[in-house]
């Protein structure tokens, strides 16, 4: 690996589950398994899951677990290669040719070596990232698949060679291969040349363990009780029979989300009042909050209170 | 096959059977990725089965749908040859029928089989033909389930609603959307590109972009008649379906007999398996009669925001064989006809030569659609794409 002493590196898998818990990121087995392989052979890892299952967060947390320069791109429909890579000041540029053609009568190639100059280039995050120095940076290219297809064949060059190609300056290579994270939220399915150029993991809502310590983590201000209540709510809300009658079930911030609205309303136990005061949080369609009834809601709390 | 006491060079050989494993098992496997997958289970040793398990899936999949398949023809190849065997042996002729039904899916079953020596792709083609759409009537003639009986797809129906989806790509028609980009028509100005014209020539302004629209595909809404008569073709039908429009961003599908069921969660899901088990799930007036109007008016009711802006394109999928109130059928079709874009009927019934819409629900709809489109075989799905394309043009 072209890591320095200042970052860290993982010799092994549990290595990466410490390291990612150390910066409040409660990973599965397969989830660190897939990240140390990404780190270890050098390979964009792309993340795929449902809304609100921690896809983003994984990439804040691995640049701060190796202490590495976190970039980020966030990408929507219409997304260009000036918003992505880099682009020229051309206002700056204009005024540089006009003064440069009012002092002297210089020749057309000097003209134009003076106005593309490293200081007219404006940097935009993939090039950041190839040009951070060693360690090198963490890159998150940020929900993926609202960009348009064009831009992902673009984005082919930087994911498998670490490089790209810029016409007046040359080829532009990766002076530490950057982390790189993609996220998608599946709204299209990408093709298959990024695909193949990427390791590929599908980040599930967590089982209700690992929901729990998602909770206490991120709202220690929240009773043992309560955490425990939200995060068995919302990984029933989840399951089989329960999850069909919403279009759209909550995800793990959703329910961090809850379980802070809960607390700053001094809520100790859940009841079904209570659930349906706060459906908002939990639901962002009307019709999931509709069918969030005071009668589901007191379903999915009694077995939890049938079991203590 | 212990991957504890494997040596790495036979762990090669197991890597690449169990990669050409998947292979037939519908997974997209290239060699660059075996060679990776290997790269992958030294790196994080063969300790563990879960951590080759994942260091392999992370490699060797690329799409969500795909997972479960490698899951269980991980645990197969690798954990259990005695199981492997098991799934061998329900695949013998004589087997079938008594055996209790394997859990597994019958791809991943026929991704075990024995291949047949000699057995060519190209010898393998009529047999895959066959598997039309009669192939549903077997399974759904057992039992009048209240729950629709949309069964997993067997292997060769697979590969033929997946061939039928790459060949036949439904072109929806497109239309001018907000979004701009750079062209050499449109009102207003390019600016980054004028700036940039400007500065390969001297600062000088020869050329002026401008910003022109972009053209998205129409939204598209389904409605699929799941009625006793129409359970042979509403099952790969939506499979059809489903592989056919799956990049459309607005795509909301609704099946219905007596009532109304929303389709549209089920046909999100990738694994066309998976989708039809969920259908299958929410659909509780399968192979029951059909109340039309009924339906629609539930759809006006409930989902009225489904249809964008008149741009919708509404297929109805349905042999027109309602049992409804006509008043309200008529009723209901005249609000659908004017909230989108256009109304086509696909009837199942076309096959026959004589056939005439004359039924009272049937005579309704053929003169309130826009058109009426074929779609009982095979050849006639072909036509779907190009009869579509004419009929938005009138």
């Amino acid at each position: 690996m072209t890591t320095s002493n200042s970052s860290p590196s993982f010799a092994d898998i549990d290595a990466v589950v410490q390291a990612l818990q150390g910066a409040g990121y409660f990973a599965d087995r397969r989830l660190a398994t897939a990240v140390f392989l990404a780190l270890k052979l050098e390979r964009p890892l792309l993340l795929e899951g449902e809304p609100g299952v921690g896809k983003t967060e994984l990439a804040k947390a691995l640049g701060w677990a190796l202490q590495r320069t976190m970039l980020r791109l966030q990408c929507y429909d219409g997304l260009e290669q000036r918003e992505a890579l880099y682009e020229w000041n051309y206002a700056a540029q204009l005024l540089h040719m006009r003064a440069t053609e009012l002092q002297h009568g210089s020749s057309a190639a000097s003209v134009e070596q003076e106005v593309y100059q490293e200081r007219y280039l404006i940097r935009r995050p993939l090039l950041q990232a190839l040009q951070t120095p060693a360690p090198g940076a963490v890159l998150l290219i940020d929900e993926v698949d609202r960009a348009d297809e064009p831009f992902e064949a673009f984005l082919l060059e930087y994911l498998g060679e670490y490089q790209v190609s810029i016409p007046e300056m040359g080829t532009v290579r990766a002076i530490a291969a950057p982390v790189t994270i993609l996220t998608s939220n599946r709204t299209r399915e990408l093709n298959d040349a990024v695909k193949r150029r990427c390791l590929y993991h599908w980040l599930d809502y967590p089982d209700r363990a690992r929901e729990l310590a998602i909770v206490r983590a991120r709202v220690p201000q929240a009773s043992q009780e309560l955490s425990a209540q939200v995060a068995a709510f919302v990984g029933r809300l989840r399951s089989v029979p329960f999850a069909a009658s919403f279009q759209r079930v909550p995800g793990i911030a959703e329910s961090v989300e809850w379980a802070k609205a809960l607390v700053a309303l001094d809520t100790l136990v859940l009841d079904p009042e209570v659930v349906a005061d706060t459906a908002g949080i939990l639901f962002k369609q009307r019709e999931d909050v509709a069918a969030l009834t005071t009668d589901l809601s007191a379903q999915l709390l009694l077995p939890e209170d049938a079991t203590r | 096959m212990q991957l504890g006491d494997a040596r790495v060079g036979k762990f090669a050989d197991n890597l690449t059977g169990f990669g050409r494993a998947l292979r037939r098992a519908g997974v997209q496997v290239d060699s660059a990725r075996m060679a990776l997958a290997a790269q992958a289970t030294l790196a994080v040793g063969l300790g563990t089965r879960e951590d080759v398990s994942a260091a392999c899936e992370a490699v060797m999949v690329s799409r969500e749908q795909d997972r479960f398949v490698f899951r269980e023809l991980f645990d197969a190849f690798f954990r259990d040859p005695a199981l492997a065997n098991k799934l061998l042996a329900q695949m013998l002729p004589s087997a079938e029928g008594k055996a209790e039904p394997s859990k597994r899916r019958p791809r991943v079953r026929e991704a075990l089989a024995p291949q047949k020596a000699g057995a060519r792709p190209g010898e393998q083609k009529p047999q895959d033909r066959q598997v039309d759409f009669d192939a549903a009537m077997t399974a759904s003639d057992l039992a009048r389930l209240k729950h629709a009986d949309f069964n997993a797809l067997s292997g060769s129906e697979y590969r033929l609603v997946e061939r039928l989806a790459r060949d036949i790509r439904l072109p929806m028609p497109k239309f001018a959307a907000r979004r701009v980009r750079p062209g050499t028509r449109g009102a207003r100005m390019h600016w980054p590109g004028v700036m940039h014209h400007a500065a390969r020539t001297g600062g000088e302004l020869l050329h002026l972009p401008r910003l022109q629209r972009r053209h998205q595909p129409l939204p598209l809404l389904v409605l699929v008649d799941v009625s006793g008569s129409m359970e042979r073709y509403a099952r790969l039908l939506l499979a059809f379906l489903h592989a056919a429009t799956h990049g459309l961003r607005q795509r909301d599908v609704f099946a219905f007999g007596t009532r109304l069921t929303d389709l549209t969660p089920a046909m999100r899901i990738a694994d066309t398996d998976r989708m039809l088990a969920s259908a299958s799930l929410a659909i509780e007036d399968f192979a029951g009669g059909t109340q039309l109007g009924e339906s629609l008016a539930t759809l006006r009711r409930q989902h009225a925001r489904r249809l964008v802006g008149r741009r919708t394109v509404v297929l109805l999928i349905t042999d027109g064989l309602d049992t409804g109130e006509p008043a309200q059928l008529t009723q209901e079709l005249d609000w659908l006809r004017r909230h989108c874009r256009r109304l086509l009927w696909l009837n199942p019934l076309l096959r026959f030569d004589a056939y005439a819409p004359l039924a009272r629900g049937a005579a309704t709809l053929h003169a309130r659609a826009h058109g009426m489109l074929a779609v009982h075989n095979l050849e006639k799905l072909e036509d779907l794409a190009a009869s579509l394309a004419a009929l938005m043009k009138r």
